[in-house]
């Protein structure tokens, strides 16, 4: 895979808390994000706000992120997504690892 | 309750995990690279292990299950195959445990029923290999015949370029699937490239990467079944067969699958046994192929590698096309051909 020293992965499969993986590649036009979660029906929208907000706020334009939830809070994913933000970007100034 | 990897070296504390996993009536695989332990007053309480981008051997104590200890596993798993580079990783199960799994983040490939599920996890995953799969359509009316091929060709021989030929003569569009897989003598760059070679002479043919979803036997792990080997590679052939009608098929449009006859290898046979019960269901025709013969001998890879191994270059002429052959008398091919040589693998 081309892009793989560009992804960022933060979080943990357990219960309150979602994995999230950013990657950071010139391919992709704006935000595209794939949620899983259990709670999807209710929370999803909301999830998803979050995830585009917490990127919005570090400037991130183009981004692919999975997110796999299991019942985070808001600040949980927003301190998620930041963390793996900033691991895709350290990775991307390394260049190739 | 703490978490260490083991020294998979280490043959005393494998061999714990052997018997761990023995209680759980699953085994320890021989190809494992990662292997973690959970151990909680001395004893071990759960166990999951890495090979290559599968996650296999994962079980938890019975008293101890419900307390969250696999998702830990399987987060400790995924971190440490981040580490390695590994942003897509697949899980083979029961189907009766699959819902564990899919709770957990993993998402359903396909299932053999009664027995294999594959699922999987992370960056990429089938929609993606899709979405790329996409990028290789031929232009042609999706009415028209259009036909699939899958080798592994290790390394691709006039046996090949035949069922190609043969193919190319009788469809609109024919695809051609390199198994990516790298358990073969020569590697997957080599066997793409003189693929791509072999087949440059026919217009309406494309070759592919076969990705992860073109699934080689090797890879495919038993370690929680007791079925016979025979039951077990049938299995894994009605998997991979699933996932290839259940979205190669419709993606491309395959009506037809072409496939050489097999007179000698045992798994293959097995293979072509699940594609001829399969494709039907879904339209695809299955087309068996008798092998090409020159001078009344069957051409197979396996007979190109064994002249390799004698160095016998006049007989290998007569059964490669000249880009193949081309590449073996090239310099690259030195540590391959050194490799066949000190070889005992028939593949």
């Amino acid at each position: 895979m081309k892009d793989t020293a560009k992804i960022g992965q933060s979080g943990t499969l357990e219960s309150s808390d979602i994995l999230v993986m950013v990657q950071l590649s010139p391919d992709q036009n704006g935000i595209r994000i794939e949620l899983e979660s259990p709670s999807k029906k209710c929370f999803g929208s909301q999830i998803l706000k979050t995830i585009k907000q917490t990127l919005h706020n570090l400037g991130i334009m183009n981004a692919y992120v999975k997110a796999q939830d299991r019942g985070a809070l808001d600040c949980t994913i927003n301190a998620r997504v930041e963390t793996a933000v900033k691991r895709a970007l350290k990775f991307k100034e390394k260049g190739d690892v | 309750m703490f978490y260490y990897s083991i020294n998979i070296n280490d043959e005393q504390e494998k061999e714990k995990i052997v018997r761990f996993l023995h209680k759980l009536n699953l085994r320890y695989e021989d190809d494992i690279e990662f292997t973690l332990t959970v151990v909680d007053n001395n004893e071990i309480i759960g166990t999951g292990s890495i090979s290559g981008k599968i996650l296999k051997c994962i079980g938890v104590k019975p008293e101890r299950q419900g307390e969250g200890i696999s998702a830990k596993i399987i987060t400790y798993l995924m971190q440490e195959q981040f580490k390695r580079g590994r942003n897509h990783i697949f899980l083979f199960t029961s189907p009766d445990k699959a819902d564990r799994f899919i709770n957990l983040g993993f998402q359903e490939v396909a299932s053999a029923e009664p027995n294999f599920t594959l699922l999987e996890m992370g960056i990429g995953g089938i929609k993606k290999y899709l979405e790329n799969l996409k990028e290789h359509k031929l232009r042609t009316n999706d009415k028209k015949t259009i036909s699939s091929i899958v080798v592994n060709a290790n390394p691709f021989t006039l046996g090949h370029q035949y069922l190609v030929k043969k193919a190319s003569l009788e469809s609109d569009a024919v695809y051609v699937f390199v198994v990516k897989e790298d358990k073969s003598l020569f590697p997957f760059k080599v066997r793409f490239n003189l693929v791509k070679k072999g087949c440059q002479e026919f217009e309406n043919v494309e070759v592919i990467n076969g990705g992860d979803y073109i699934i080689s036997n090797s890879t495919f792990p038993t370690y929680f079944t007791r079925d016979s080997e025979e039951k077990i590679v049938f299995m894994q052939a009605t998997l991979d067969v699933n996932i290839f009608a259940k979205y190669i098929v419709p993606t491309l449009n395959i009506k037809r699958r072409y496939i050489g006859e097999e007179p000698y290898c045992g798994t293959t046979n097995l293979y072509n046994k699940a594609m001829k019960q399969i494709l039907p269901s879904v339209g695809v025709k299955v087309v068996e192929v008798p092998r090409l013969k020159i001078k009344g001998v069957a051409v197979s890879a396996s007979t190109v590698r064994n002249l390799i191994k004698k160095s016998d270059f006049i007989k290998l002429q007569e059964l490669i096309p000249e880009s193949t052959y081309r590449f073996l008398v090239s310099k690259e091919a030195y540590p391959i051909i050194e490799k066949i040589k000190s070889s005992r693998s028939r593949h």
